[in-house]
């Protein structure tokens, strides 16, 4: 148990350290001169490749993403449980395979419950 | 792993999901609690074919024994009850009746799951699934106040929620395992002044599960979630959320603590003490009569209390034997309730006046059921309240029974002052007062059953002496 902890120890000192480096290594090289300072315009802008942002970040979503985010993530989950018991099908056997069915019959009753209610039609 | 002694909860699951379906496919929504009702036998057929099994399934995580298939059976009967008074009530709402139905099951479902897991993890889970199914419940009318009471219920119980998963971190942390019988083992000896550790871990959990049970000092989200919610709801949070609170604090303190249990012993006494005084204290005050009886439902688990407090056989099954006839007496109460607040519209004390020249019967219901809950005879309060009066005495509580008996006193004030003003007030109309077949077969089965446990208490006696049997071997 404890050894464990010591693992996640080590990870997280060399994330540190990773960390750390990445930030002082910049003013560093500035430091000794081995990197000019140039400054221009584009240079100094949030995204020096990508677009000006257009208004407000804050903006309103439109409600009924809410409902595709949901189902989104029924779907998501789903992929998530997938890809393990299809790899392991072949040691699992026909248990597995009656436990996904059923696993999948419940998600298809929340899909057809969404679908029935409407959820699917954009109004 | 061996599924059948899970048959009733997935049964149970099942009959859920079908529910949602029918609702999606039928055009007359009254077959939904029907269907809703009758389905309940299923669950209840294969509890009573587990009757007297006593085994564990899911790698020790899941116990079927008694102690769970008497919560089995008493959870199903409530959730029967509560939907049969829910036909008039679900009218408000045209919408959403199956989801009401399938939530309704779907909690009972968690509860029983709560009364039989043996496992932290699990009993978690199990608490959530409870929750999260009354949080949607409590908000479902969708106006101000009942929104209000689903918004404030959901952020109390997740904070509560969080509490209990810290005292269970505490115990997991000292103990190296989730596993009840386990944890029993791995308790150091000495006493809880010398762990602090675990002592931290029980308080915590005392909390986290006082918030189901509504005890002193956790019981704030109670009068405006019971006032907010649809009132047949408010009946299922007043006894069923609280009889499985109830269920999955004996579980956890008497398999997984039972060895520190002088200790937590004194906890109970004094949070007894001091939510039955409180309770009946400010119940007095109420004018809305749901919110009188939310403080009322606080007093009564003040008084349910005593049997933790009381760590013996004795205790438990005056525990248990208190559960059932508190929860028959007060769906009755909330059962009547629900019936003249259809007609007259309003929760106010007041506006009940010469309801006994209006509604006789329904008058006489709730006047029975009141008095059960003060605990005359020849009703069941009465004998619940001996045998747990009775069992806080043998275990040399006698200051707590005195606090209890005064309190008896003062309840009987403000539940009488209900029935004076139905039976000798003027009526402000003498229209009769309407109730569906369904509601009043609910209510005469209530009313018969705290009747009958009044006058002939031994069948039910018996039943939560075995059922506390697996605790005291």
């Amino acid at each position: 148990m404890l050894e464990n902890f010591g693992y996640l120890g080590v990870f997280l000192i060399a994330a540190l350290l990773f960390a750390l480096t990445m930030i002082m290594l910049p003013p560093l090289l500035r430091r000794f001169g081995i990197v000019p300072k140039k400054p221009n315009p584009v240079k100094s802008s949030t995204y020096e490749c990508g677009m000006d942002t257009v208004g407000k970040s804050w903006v309103q979503f439109n409600f009924r993403y809410y409902f595709y985010a949901l189902i989104f993530v029924i779907f998501d989950i789903q992929v998530v449980f997938l890809y393990p018991w299809a790899v392991s099908l072949g040691q699992l056997g026909l248990f597995g395979l009656v436990e996904m069915a059923v696993f999948f019959l419940i998600l298809i009753v929340g899909f057809v419950y969404a679908w029935k209610k409407g959820v699917l039609e954009w109004k | 792993m061996n599924l059948y002694l899970l048959a009733p909860e997935i049964s149970l699951c099942g009959l859920a999901i079908v529910v949602i379906l029918l609702d999606l496919v039928l055009k007359r929504k009254g077959i939904l609690a029907v269907v809703s009702v009758a389905g309940l036998i299923v669950p209840g057929a294969f509890t009573l074919a587990l009757w007297g099994r006593e085994e564990t399934t899911f790698a020790g995580m899941l116990a079927i024994d008694q102690f769970s298939l008497f919560f089995n059976l008493f959870f199903l009967v409530m959730a029967a009850l509560v939907i049969l008074s829910s036909v008039d009530y679900v009218s408000k709402f045209r919408a959403f009746q199956g989801e009401y139905y399938a939530l309704v099951l779907l909690s009972a479902a968690g509860m029983m799951l709560m009364a039989s897991t043996r496992e932290l993890i699990s009993i978690y889970v199990a608490l959530e699934l409870v929750a999260i199914s009354l949080y949607a419940l409590t908000g479902f009318l969708k106006d101000p106040k009942s929104s209000e009471a689903g918004m404030k219920y959901l952020l109390l119980g997740a904070v509560a929620s969080a509490v209990l998963l810290y005292g269970m971190a505490m115990v997991f942390g000292l103990t190296g395992t989730t596993h009840l019988e386990e944890i029993a083992q791995a308790i150091p000896g000495g006493g809880l002044l010398a762990n602090p550790a675990l002592l931290l871990g029980i308080v915590l959990l005392v909390a986290g599960f006082g918030f189901k049970i509504a005890t002193v000092p956790f019981q704030m989200w109670v009068p405006d979630v019971y006032e907010g919610a649809p009132t047949p709801i408010t009946a299922y949070l007043s006894v069923a959320s609280k009889a499985a609170g109830f269920a999955v604090i004996l579980r956890v303190f008497y398999e997984a603590l039972g060895a520190v249990s002088l200790d937590w012993g004194i906890i109970f006494a004094i949070l007894a003490a001091i939510t039955m005084t409180l309770g009946n204290v400010v119940a007095i005050a109420q004018t809305n009569i749901k919110r009188m009886l939310a403080y009322s439902t606080i007093a009564q688990a003040g008084y349910l209390m005593m049997g933790l407090a009381a760590v013996s056989a004795l205790g438990s099954s005056a525990l248990l034997f208190f559960l059932g006839a508190y929860a028959l007496t007060n769906l009755g109460a909330f059962i009547a309730i629900i019936a003249i607040s259809n007609k007259i519209d309003s929760d106010l004390i007041g506006d009940y006046s010469g309801m006994a020249r209006r509604a006789p019967l329904l008058a006489l219901a709730l006047a029975f059921c009141l008095i059960s809950l003060i605990g005359i005879p020849p009703t069941a309060g009465f004998m619940a309240k001996i045998y747990i009066f009775n069992a806080a005495v043998q275990y040399d509580l006698t200051w707590l029974v005195i606090i209890a008996v005064v309190n008896t006193a003062i309840s009987a004030y403000y539940y009488l002052r209900v029935v004076k003003v139905m039976y000798l007030e003027a009526p402000p109309s003498e229209e009769a007062v309407p109730s569906s077949a369904s509601l009043r077969a609910a209510l005469s089965f209530c009313c018969l059953g705290v009747l009958l446990l009044g006058v002939y208490p031994w069948a039910l006696l018996r039943i939560t002496q075995a059922a506390v049997d697996i605790f005291f071997p």
